[in-house]
């Protein structure tokens, strides 16, 4: 790649910024159609409880009431991704507070609620299963008594409570104790967080008179709701058609089916539209918020630091279905290995039910619970060993042709460089500047997800073109960041590409918006694409310019050969008079990685496709009184193999720290007795403008084989690394290690009085 | 539940809407009015998306009753710029890349505009504390407080 590059490589704004700063752009949160009814969810009051009934009749009766909806008016079918053990309502009994039990739909919002409290149920309450260690007890109440029945894909190890268990083995550990002159064990806890997205999630739902379901939802993965509304409505796909209108961020939280089957059901029902969105207590209480964990490490290390071996657990408090949680806990695997060479691993990770809301994915599932307790236990070994913290991961980190754990052969690893650099701009030299002041370092490694994406590319005859993508734009610009790809590949300015996305009916099948994935398989799919079309382009050109279509290139919105040259415009005009106009399939899957599939079990992700690198630092203050924390300088250092935008990749980084910041520092949903206590944006936490630093980024460019100019999925990796820093800063301020998160200042200050035996 | 008439004066127009009296202007500005570039989430003026401007002055629209605002001169989003003449924070916000999924910026422009009316050239830090109460969850803030910074410069150009 030696070629002068004009539109990728260039912080050129998104192409949808000014539909969004004018008020034009048009949310799910926004659609309305006439005659449309609102929809409201009635919630289970029980953590866990039989249902003795569910009385309905005062409901119905209630003024502006159009539907009520229950059990009875839904198909027996379970649902879920590798794990199908979700209903629409429960027929037996309830799992969590908040679960959907009925639901109304009315001709306001307000005669929907003044209905739904207006449902009557009576509950018999069963033992709650409230953390962990109840639910993996022996003898523990099982959340799923007949979990033996559920459809689930095979490699899956279950048992009781546990929905998966899997496992990654190298090596022998035994050995690599034997080798180990010093062996440290610790325990890390994590608490449940939510995306914390502005806009709700939101679904209309209408039938057409033929039968067929449009649903208008802010979902990531149009595709996998409208499977999932085929399976719930008893349908086949080809009738349900899910268009996703603009969403207001998601962060893995607006994966999954939501409220899309209850409007679609309640619609059915009334015969007219129905508009559902959740409230913020609906949000904190009934979402797919990230997974509380708790994590223990043993690990053996030689006195110069090298890792000899490395043993892991990883328990995820999944909730009351499985929801993401059997993946989640597989790629929890490779995150506990870390990005380090360790020849001697046992790692394992548990998704166990309990009876709390389900949990799904947030932005680099697993990664910043795993991270932080990895990277927390390397500053303990290197105070340990009286070594400095950042030589400890060099003399550990993985290099060029190093195998990961599970045996996939490493390249393009820059993680030294991202190490180096993010240590120089922190001025590592000076660890602890002051009094209660110190720096921290994390680094990490993740995925590029893949799954397949396809575009339908179509020059039109005034030279503008017209990208058609599966994918939605959730807020990265991931699809400014394919345009741009499409625009390179073209020979055409950005501007000149309009993008119509996300409409499982109009567009072309894509896996979704999740895993970091979309502009690198979107940017891949429109290669393809203008491969073909440029098949078409230089057949049409060649034969007008009287040239061999060998020596034509596309270059400023023209096909030029030598000394000859006509508009792409001019093209597509021709095109559409003999050939039906110019337009192409491209197609992308990401080629497997390759992996040794004895060192695997029940593993659901077994290996990481064109992985990133990166390091974090931070330099901090701890106030000695209150344990509070001030931020001074963040720093981030990230491979993403080749920026295709470098503002908006600085966008996924300080946007992706500002969240895990969040988590680091403040943020939990609080559990009491199988309630949530803080189910509002008051005392649910999230950062503010008075809260962030500025983060510096640091682009690392070392190109992948495989991604559109050498890029790497750049959305979820700065969500990784911030609690690690912040814990490792801490310590090197204050001399206390919190382990666990989020790290209060009543946390701190009480480690501080703890060790000064105040 | 008997109706009220009101008479509301948004971006410079003038609607009359006849609404229960316990509507929000969110509700009514939304709903009634069709001005979606307003946002909803919250309802409980913690998250700041459905910022307006009240006589000048940026409020949370999702707690204020719509009763309470004839005779205010009311100002959303659709009425501080179109695609062919951007307020320059509109414009700011696009070229420091302060976008993401967007749905808090209506309600971070509003802000920044009472904001900047009161105070032409603030300081990073004064930007911050005048934008604390619009969450944002896409951005970390930073190049929303660069755009904010670079329009001020841009708006006092303009002044005679």
């Amino acid at each position: 790649m030696t070629r002068e590059t004009r539109v990728v490589g260039k912080s050129l704004p998104r192409i949808d910024a000014a539909g969004k700063v004018t008020g034009t752009a048009v949310y799910a949160a926004d659609f309305a159609l006439p005659g449309m009814l609102w929809g409201k969810i009635v919630r289970s009051r029980e953590p866990h409880a039989r249902i003795a009934r569910v009385d309905t009749e005062r409901a119905r009766r209630m003024p502006g009431v159009r539907a009520v909806l229950t059990a009875a008016d839904v198909a027996d079918v379970r649902y879920g991704g590798s794990l199908k053990d979700e209903t629409v309502f429960p027929r037996d009994k309830v799992r969590y507070v908040g679960q959907p039990v009925a639901a109304v739909a009315a001709v306001t919002p307000e005669a929907a609620e003044a209905a739904a409290a207006a449902v009557e149920i009576s509950y018999e309450p069963l033992t709650p299963v409230l953390d962990l260690a109840a639910a993996l007890a022996p003898g523990a109440p099982l959340v799923h008594e007949h979990w033996r029945d559920y459809t689930a894909i095979p490699i899956l190890h279950r048992d009781g409570n546990v929905c998966n268990r899997a496992r990654v083995v190298t090596g022998d550990l035994e050995r690599g104790w034997a080798e180990a002159d010093r062996i440290f064990e610790h325990r890390f806890t994590t608490a449940m967080v939510h995306q914390g997205y502005t806009e709700p999630r939101a679904a209309v739902a209408a039938w057409d008179s033929s039968g067929q379901v449009t649903v208008w939802s802010n979902t990531q993965l149009p595709f996998e709701v409208q499977n999932t509304l085929a399976e719930i409505l008893q349908m086949p796909p080809g009738r349900i058609r899910v268009i996703v209108p603009g969403i207001g961020g998601g962060f893995g939280g607006k994966l999954r089916v939501g409220v899309e089957p209850i409007a679609a059901l309640l619609a059915r029902k009334a015969g007219r539209p129905v508009k559902i969105m959740t409230t913020s207590e609906e949000e904190l209480t009934a979402a797919y918020p990230r997974q509380a964990t708790v994590i223990e490490l043993k690990t053996g290390v030689r006195r110069d630091g090298r890792i000899t071996a490395k043993e892991g657990r990883i328990w995820f408090d999944t909730g009351a279905f499985a929801g993401s949680g059997p993946g989640v806990a597989s790629v929890a695997t490779l995150m506990l290995a870390g990005p380090y060479r360790i020849p001697n691993l046992f790692l394992e990770g548990y998704a166990v039910y309990t009876n709390k809301t389900n949990c799904g994915s947030y932005r680099a599932p697993s990664g910043p619970q795993s991270n932080f307790a990895v990277e927390s236990q390397m500053d303990i070994i290197a105070d340990a060993l009286g070594l400095d913290p950042l030589e400890l991961r060099l003399r550990n980190i993985v290099r060029e042709g190093d195998e990961g754990p599970t045996g996939q052969v490493l390249t393009a690893v820059g993680l030294e460089e991202c190490l180096l650099r993010a240590a120089r701009a922190i001025g590592w030299e000076d660890r602890r500047p002051g009094a209660w002041r110190g720096k921290g370092l994390a680094c990490g490694w993740w995925t590029t997800t893949g799954g397949s994406s396809g575009v339908y590319v179509k020059i039109n005859p005034d030279g503008t073109v017209a990208l058609n993508t599966g994918a939605a734009e959730i807020g990265t610009a991931a699809l400014t960041g394919a345009a741009q790809v499409l625009a390179e590949e073209l020979g055409v300015d950005l501007d000149a590409i309009r993008v119509v996305s996300a409409d499982t009916f109009a567009t072309p099948f894509d896996f979704g918006a999740q895993g970091s994935r979309t502009a690198f398989a979107v940017g891949n799919a429109c290669r393809a694409a203008v491969a073909e079309l440029k098949r078409k382009i230089f057949a049409e050109a060649a034969a007008q310019l009287r040239v061999e279509p060998d020596g034509l290139e596309l270059r400023d919105g023209q096909v030029v050969a030598n000394g000859a040259r006509m508009t792409l415009a001019e093209v597509a005009r021709l095109s559409q008079l003999s050939g039906g106009g110019l337009i192409a399939h491209g197609t992308f899957i990401a080629p497997p990685t390759p992996y040794d599939a004895k060192r695997v079990q029940a593993h659901v992700y077994p290996a990481f496709h064109s992985p990133s690198f990166h390091a974090h630092a931070v330099d901090l203050s701890v106030d000695p009184e209150t344990g509070e924390i001030t931020i001074h300088r963040y720093v981030v250092a990230q491979d993403v193999g080749f920026a295709i935008n470098p503002t908006a990749i600085e966008g996924q980084i300080e946007g992706g720290v500002a969240q895990a910041l969040g988590q680091a520092l403040s943020e939990e949903i609080v559990y009491a007795g199988g309630r949530v206590l803080n189910a509002n944006l008051t005392d649910y936490k999230m950062p503010t403008t008075l809260d962030m630093p500025r983060v510096e980024a640091i682009l690392v460019q070392r190109r992948s084989q495989v991604g559109p100019y050498g890029a790497k999925g750049v959305g979820e990796p700065p969500n990784i690394e911030p609690p690690a820093a912040v814990a490792n800063a801490v310590a090197a301020a204050a001399g206390v290690r919190v382990t666990s998160l989020p790290i209060t200042a009543e946390k701190v200050a009480l480690a501080i009085r703890d060790r000064d035996g105040g | 539940m008997t109706k009220i008439a009101l008479t509301l004066t948004v971006n410079g127009e003038t609607y009359e809407v006849l609404t229960a009296p316990h509507r929000t202007l969110l509700d009514v500005l939304r709903t009634d009015l069709g001005l979606t570039g307003t946002k909803e989430n919250c309802l409980e003026a913690e998250c700041g998306v459905c910022t307006v401007l009240l006589d000048g002055a940026a409020v949370n629209a999702c707690i204020l009753l719509a009763a309470e605002c004839p005779g205010r001169a009311i100002t959303t989003i659709e009425g501080l710029g179109g695609p062919d003449g951007l307020h320059p924070l509109q414009q700011a916000f696009i070229e420091h890349g302060a976008v993401q999924c967007g749905y808090c910026i209506p309600g971070m422009i509003l802000s920044a505009t009472a904001f900047l009316d009161e105070r032409p050239a603030p300081t990073e830090a004064e930007v911050r504390e005048a934008l604390a109460g619009n969450l944002c969850r896409c951005t970390g803030y930073q190049k929303i407080a660069d755009a904010v910074l670079a329009a001020a410069g841009r708006l006092a150009d303009r002044r005679p």
